[in-house]
């Protein structure tokens, strides 16, 4: 059996998901069609919306606009403000789905400042306000960070914003906090959030973003006038449908979820400790997601330790998902003021809501097996 | 596959150990793994990133291996293998163990040997190592050459196919690495492999030779001017001195080169018969001012285990007929081989002469030109 601890790079649908994908295919249609397949079809699709929205605590008149994942949400919230005059503040510690267009923007003369996040990751409140001024376009800091898991205090953030900044647009991107903890786009007083389907169990492929009632942006897609002129392109209905499926699920239980999930972890961290003493999970004393551990085990090369992992079917990463053989240090990381060795030995296990905590010694015992097989050759070499 | 030849790939004592498997993504490997696979080894597919072709290149489409569409096709077969594979990155080791010496090497007149670097300091070091770190004990790689073991230990033989044998390549290897290396296709011709991977359906079946060397997309000498950065132009002279030409640079020459010189008008063909890197002269010649009475060979490795015992023991001064082979395609020419040291030996040809380019390889084997009994660097 495969024991899955990459959650965070994207959650397999379980059972009681894969269940349901066979209604969510005969949603299937135009949404745009007068006739009833094409009527079915939306009448699906703004069930789905209603149920994304409840999950993420949206306002009744917020518009939740349907996308192709994070990534094309991001793009769009960058695209929005490139007209427009002002400053940009991110952080550094931000997927690249934000800093890459971000960096754009840069390059043809748009000041964009990148705040660095504390020794435990956090983007502080008072980091951010050293650098937003009346004149700021946009602020955008991630909900929880993708590889320590790491919380960001953002309404405290957009509070300060607010106060200093009135015109800014304030924007999270919250697709790891979706489906790991309390999301609340009204409490968190953001303009602007994104999130992503296959990080809480439904299809890459859909994603989508919040906007505040009152806050008007361009759209990035132009082609037809779905998605209330917001998007162009006919809808990914099943991928919408199941997304909006997947939503309700987790909106019935959230927190038991989050409780199944920070029970294994702190199970695991509490056993890795003790097995392996000179380990340290980053960003352990603060505010977390419940199911992510970012790990440096020194004297271990992380994507060694990945692929004997993976050997005894469990498995892990480094940080993000890498798209290339070339694994590129941790930016998030090297941000927090570490060294590329000590990036390079670093390990995220971030685990599924299902798993059990019996699971935990098999992956310890797995896990202090290939650190103690590799420490053994280090030191021979 | 019958249990005789499955024993011949895979020794009995240990289908049940774990090999990791270079795979390329070209044929050879490819039907490596499906040898391997046939044997019920526990297989762990690996390809080695070893080199970014935009730092020498600007069009990627050249690359003759490392590129993500072979990674595509070496996971493909692995797939179809039902391996797992990974895709490890050796770029750093790549750069300074192989560009970085191919470069130098070029640029000090001499002609290097990227292919025994990488295999002696990349795939059966550092992939050893992570093989190792993986829990695998062995590495297998779709050499074209084969490892026979007896009492006094490991032998490397010739593969099967002499068009296609790569045990020059190989002299590097210690009789611990032979313990722990296989090559599965070297009792066969490439055109069985072609075959078999088209039997069993592999994508890689038709797919073309690659190239020499593989990092290089395009010509050696832009790629040695681009990565080394200096161009430093010279003269063409005769062995008395006398200026017929001028040159790009030494890099571009190696010894025993007639094509390429682009000098005419004179009645025999000409060579380059040394090369000065402190002049930067090229020096030219006939055929006959190539042929040395003897040579000498340094940085010896010995691979037959009756060799490594008699030299181990110390015992030099001892003379020996073999064949000497003197760069990678050429059939071997017999010579009588003196052992100065253990590191350095003379060689006296016999009849018949090659001619030599000091840098390059000299790979000893028996009179039967079967067994590779060991192999160093021609000196200066």
């Amino acid at each position: 059996m495969i024991i899955d601890c990459d959650a965070n790079a994207t959650y397999a649908p379980d059972e009681r998901i894969r269940g349901v994908i066979s209604s969510c295919l005969d949603s299937l249609g135009n949404p745009s069609s007068l006739h009833r397949g094409g009527q079915r079809a939306r009448a699906a699709l703004e069930e789905a919306r209603a149920s994304v929205k409840r999950l993420i605590g949206a306002g009744d008149k917020d518009t939740l606009v349907f996308t192709s994942g994070a990534t094309e949400a991001n793009n769009s919230v960058v695209a929005a403000v490139a007209d427009r005059s002002g400053a940009i503040v991110s952080a550094s510690t931000e997927h690249p789905c934000v800093v890459q267009p971000l960096r754009r923007l840069a390059s043809r003369g748009r000041a964009v400042t990148f705040v660095s996040p504390n020794s435990d990751g956090v983007i502080t409140t008072e980091s951010v306000a050293a650098v937003v001024t009346p004149d700021t376009a946009l602020v955008s800091i991630m909900a929880a960070n993708n590889e320590t898991g790491v919380l960001n205090p953002i309404s405290a953030i957009a509070s300060k914003v607010r106060e200093v900044a009135p015109r800014a647009l304030i924007h999270t991107d919250a697709a790891q906090l979706l489906g790991k903890g309390h999301l609340s786009m009204r409490e968190l007083r953001v303009d602007l959030l994104t999130i992503s389907a296959h990080k809480i169990g439904a299809l890459p492929g859909t994603g989508a973003l919040c906007i505040r009632d009152g806050v008007h942006i361009e759209p990035l897609l132009l082609g037809g006038s779905q998605e209330s002129k917001l998007r162009g392109g006919t809808e990914n209905v099943f991928g919408v449908a199941l997304f909006g499926a997947v939503a309700d699920m987790i909106a019935a239980d959230l927190p038991g979820r989050c409780e199944m999930m920070s029970v294994v972890r702190d199970a695991f961290e509490e056993q890795l400790m003790r097995a392996l003493p000179d380990v340290s999970i980053n960003g352990r004393g603060v505010s977390r997601l419940p199911n992510t551990s970012s790990v440096f085990i020194p004297g271990v090369r992380a994507d060694d330790l990945i692929v004997a992992m993976d050997l005894e079917r469990i498995l892990i990463s480094s940080g993000a998902a890498c798209t290339s053989g070339k694994p590129e240090p941790s930016h998030v990381l090297l941000a927090m003021g570490q060294d590329e060795e000590r990036t390079r030995s670093t390990v995220r296990v971030s685990f599924r809501a299902d798993l059990s905590v019996d699971m935990v010694p098999r992956v310890l015992s797995a896990l202090t097996h290939a650190v103690t097989r590799m420490r053994r050759m280090t030191m021979k070499g | 596959m019958s249990s005789e030849a499955a024993e011949k790939i895979v020794p009995s004592s240990m289908t049940n150990r774990s090999i990791v498997v270079a795979m390329s993504g070209g044929v050879d490997s490819s039907v490596a793994a499906h040898l391997l696979s046939k044997t019920g080894a526990q297989l762990v597919g690996v390809s080695m990133q070893v080199w970014d072709y935009k730092k020498s290149c600007s069009d990627n489409s050249k690359a003759t291996c490392c590129s993500p569409a072979d990674f595509n096709d070496a996971r493909r077969v692995a797939a179809k293998l039902d391996m797992p594979y990974y895709v490890v990155d050796f770029e750093a080791y790549f750069e300074k163990e192989v560009i970085n010496r191919f470069v130098e090497t070029y640029q000090l007149g001499m002609t290097p040997n990227p292919c025994i670097d990488c295999n002696s300091r990349v795939k059966f070091r550092e992939l050893r190592e992570r093989a190792l770190s993986f829990g695998c004990s062995h590495v297998a790689t779709g050499h074209y050459a084969r490892i026979r073991e007896s009492a006094d230990g490991f032998h490397l033989l010739r593969g099967v196919d002499r068009d296609k044998d790569q045990s020059y390549f190989l002299y590097t290897c210690r009789q611990d690495e032979l313990g722990k290396t296989l090559f599965p296709i070297g009792d066969y011709t490439k055109p069985q492999i072609r075959e078999i991977a088209r039997e069993v359906g592999l994508v890689t079946a038709d797919k073309p030779e690659s190239q020499d060397i593989c990092f290089v997309a395009g010509s050696v000498q832009d790629f040695v001017a681009k990565i080394g950065g200096r161009r430093q132009k010279g003269d063409f002279v005769l062995k008395d001195g006398t200026k017929i030409g001028e040159h790009e640079g030494i890099h571009r020459f190696t010894v025993g080169q007639r094509k390429g010189l682009n000098i005419g008008g004179l009645a025999d063909p000409l060579y380059v018969i040394d090369l000065d890197p402190s002049t930067h002269r090229v020096i030219l010649g006939s055929r006959e001012d190539l042929k040395r009475e003897n040579f000498t060979v340094r940085e010896m490795h010995w691979v037959n285990p009756q060799l490594i015992k008699r030299v181990g023991a110390g015992e030099s001064a001892f003379e020996l007929d073999v064949i000497v082979q003197v760069r990678s395609r050429h059939q071997g020419v017999r010579a009588r081989m003196k052992v100065l040291d253990k590191d350095t030996c003379s060689f006296t040809w016999h009849d018949e002469w090659a001619a030599i380019s000091p840098g390059q390889a000299a790979v000893v084997y028996d009179l039967q030109n079967e067994e590779l009994l060991a192999g160093g660097r021609i000196a200066k």
